[in-house]
């Protein structure tokens, strides 16, 4: 411990500055890990980065979703049935032409909302189509995608291998549709706080049951967040330099985290359970909702659904 | 493993979302009737704690990080009903609240990882586990056995969902109109992946928690373990009372079943029509319906505990015992297999109660 101390302290450029390890930034990393530079650091900061990023990913959204734009006015319910049916137009389509056309239709959207366009285009791009882009490069060589091959690149046993128009398509296409169907849950989840979004999932049958626990649910992720700063943390105060090269040590402090975790979530589950009790809660739930649909919505409903006809309709016309 | 919008069509999301509709309605109504009114505060929390536990990296060995699913474990801790519930709700905010995995792939990102992950994940480790005490190391490697398994299993799907895509949902020229790949890709890409860091990270973790919990606060691991001792003195106590002992008055009847050989006479109502004394009972021929209903079946295998030709009569009567013998060792096994399915207080949480919360406070 204390050979640490030293070999750190003297890695310091001078006594009383910032030591390095301090100031340096880690490159944040997508929650699923699967993209990215994948630099190796240490996995308290990248932990801790993850959980400051859902904070900020959630509080920026509630900022935007209370902004006055086109999308905020609508109904919540009317809004998730409108962009989800769209979702699932953009799932049916199979021409590019109209993938692209659905997706200018997104940035209409976003712009009539008010939401900040390049914020829009990094949070939309960053980082599923780009992911998909790359992962899906491999599929447009004959070897995967058989077809018509229009770049020839060599031979094989005498055979062309090559980029084929296909492949090419193909890529094109699920490039193009994992932005539009990616733009759509953005711009529904941007333009909606999080507490009508939830109230308006009761117009996709979801049942009130499933809406009180997802409710209360994410209500104490930021909650038990808050524990996981503080023992992530803590422990990062307690270490000096890095933690590479302490694999066991490392799974051994994440395993007991989260299962210190399990122990104080289930006994705020006890006492949660036994304050709602105590205010006469009998195991169903109540909500009160207070949603209007008027012109707008309806206004707004129908335009979405000529939006699907004429997309389907032109899609079909495309051919295929 | 979270599936984007845009890669599978809307056909494998329907199927799988369809899938998941029964397994959800058949969770809210098993863990419901276990834990009563603490269902909801006790499913919340669950959901928040996979949501969370899907937040940790954990270091793997080449200097990197991986982060666990944690389907396993819940599984392990609340019964895996409950976990289908907790991931699948911590899946919904993933994907509707932080734009990670699609909303119409949802059911599918929920069949893979909240059912498959978090059942096979489970069988794996009560199979590994069986019933030694709470406390004991092989506990732990079974819980970490069963997340790799688990996460594996549910790669393997993920795979073969995306893998069928280019050949079921192509254009007329061919066209992949979803994910392109073959199965001959994906399955490799995923399996790799999975096989050597993904099931590492979840290995360590859902293994570590159970060691953790070992040490630090066994009534959690009691949740779902009501039944099983902590440590081994306690299954000492146990074994002696326990079903072993049945056995022993089992093995002394098949033992004196060749007793049979040297009985004399036939057992007693069990005469054929010819044999009945008639006069006995006042009767002048076998009734109609006795004689039609006592010959309607002769195939038997081994009738009158014999062999048909009527050859060794001691071999067959033998032989008649062991095959008797097996069979309803057979149907008795499939019965108990049956019972175990369908019991429902053993796979979800015990309801607790006020005792409950202080003994895992304590």
């Amino acid at each position: 411990m204390s050979d640490a101390i030293l070999r750190a302290s003297s890695a310091a450029p001078a006594p009383g500055a910032t030591p390095r390890w301090l100031v340096n930034n880690e490159m944040g990393l997508c929650p699923c890990g699967c993209i990215g530079k994948r630099k190796k650091g240490s996995f308290v900061e990248k932990t801790l980065s993850g959980v400051s990023g859902v904070l900020r990913s959630a509080m920026f959204g509630d900022d935007v979703a209370s902004m006055d734009g086109f999308l905020q006015r609508i109904d919540p319910r009317v809004k998730i049935v409108s962009l989800l049916g769209l979702l699932l137009v953009a799932a049916f389509v199979r021409n590019i032409p109209t993938l692209v056309a659905m997706y200018a239709g997104t940035l209409v959207l976003a712009v009539a909302s008010s939401l900040p366009l390049g914020f829009f285009l990094k949070r939309v791009w960053f980082f599923i189509p780009i992911f998909t882009g790359i992962i899906v490069l491999p599929a447009m060589f004959s070897f995967i995608t058989p077809g018509d091959i229009v770049l020839p690149l060599w031979t094989w046993h005498g055979h062309p291998v090559g980029l084929t128009a296909q492949g090419i398509e193909a890529a094109g296409l699920i490039v193009s549709r994992v932005a539009t169907s990616v733009s759509l849950v953005v711009l529904l989840t941007l333009t909606t706080p999080w507490t009508k979004l939830l109230a308006g999932l009761r117009a996709l049958f979801v049942p009130r049951i499933f809406i009180l626990i997802i409710g209360m649910a994410y209500r104490y992720i930021f909650l038990l967040l808050n524990s996981v700063t503080d023992m992530y943390a803590s422990r990062k105060a307690r270490s000096v330099g890095n933690d590479q090269g302490e694999v066991k040590e490392g799974q051994r402090f994440v395993a007991a985290t989260a299962g210190a975790l399990f122990g104080k979530a289930h006994v705020l589950s006890d006492e949660v359970h036994m304050a709602m009790v105590s205010r006469g809660y009998r195991g169903d739930a109540k909500t009160i909702s207070r949603f209007t649909v008027g012109a707008r919505e309806v206004l707004f409903a129908a335009g979405c659904l000529a939006a699907a006809v004429v997309v389907l309709g032109g899609d079909r016309l495309l051919g295929r | 493993m979270h599936i984007p919008d845009g890669y599978l069509s809307p056909a494998t999301c329907g199927v799988l979302t369809a899938a998941m509709v029964p397994a959800w309605w058949m969770a809210v109504r098993r863990v419901g009737r276990v834990v009563k009114s603490r269902f909801v505060p006790l499913l919340a929390i669950g959901a928040a704690f996979s949501f969370l536990v899907m937040m940790f990296n954990v270091p793997v060995p080449d200097g990197t990080t991986a982060h666990a699913v944690g389907g396993t474990i819940i599984a392990i801790l609340l019964g895996p009903w409950a976990a289908v519930i907790a991931v699948s709700i911590a899946l919904l905010i993933q994907a509707l609240f932080f734009g990670d995995g699609g909303v119409l792939a949802f059911g599918a990102n929920a069949f893979n990882m909240a059912l498959v992950l978090p059942f096979v994940g489970y069988w794996v480790y009560k199979a590994v586990a069986g019933r030694v005490p709470l406390t004991s190391g092989r506990r732990a490697l079974a819980a970490g056995i069963g997340g790799y398994v688990g996460i594996n299993v549910a790669a393997l799907c993920a795979a073969i969902e995306f893998g069928l895509q280019p050949t079921l949902f192509h254009a007329a020229d061919g066209t992949p109109l979803y994910a392109p790949f073959h199965l001959a890709q994906t399955i490799p890409a995923m399996m790799f992946a999975h096989l050597t860091v993904a099931g590492l990270a979840e290995f360590a973790v859902t293994a570590g928690i159970v060691t953790y919990l070992q040490r630090a606060n066994v009534p959690i691991l009691r949740i779902n373990h009501p039944d099983i001792p902590v440590t081994e003195a306690e299954l000492e106590v146990r074994k002696k009372l326990g079903w072993g002992w049945a056995i022993v008055p089992i093995v002394v009847m098949i033992a004196l079943s060749p007793l049979g050989l040297i009985a004399p006479g036939g057992a007693f109502g069990e005469d054929a029509p010819a044999d009945l004394d008639l006069s006995k009972y006042h009767l002048s021929a076998v009734p109609e319906g006795l004689q039609r209903f006592s010959s309607f079946w002769s195939h038997t295998l081994l009738g009158d505990y014999g062999f048909a030709s009527g050859d060794h009569p001691v071999i067959g009567y033998l032989i008649s015992a062991v095959v008797g013998i097996l069979i309803i060792g057979a149907v008795i096994v499939g019965i108990v297999a049956l019972i175990r399915l369908f019991q429902t207080d053993r796979d979800s949480p015990s309801d607790g109660g006020p005792d409950d919360a202080e003994r895992v406070v304590a």
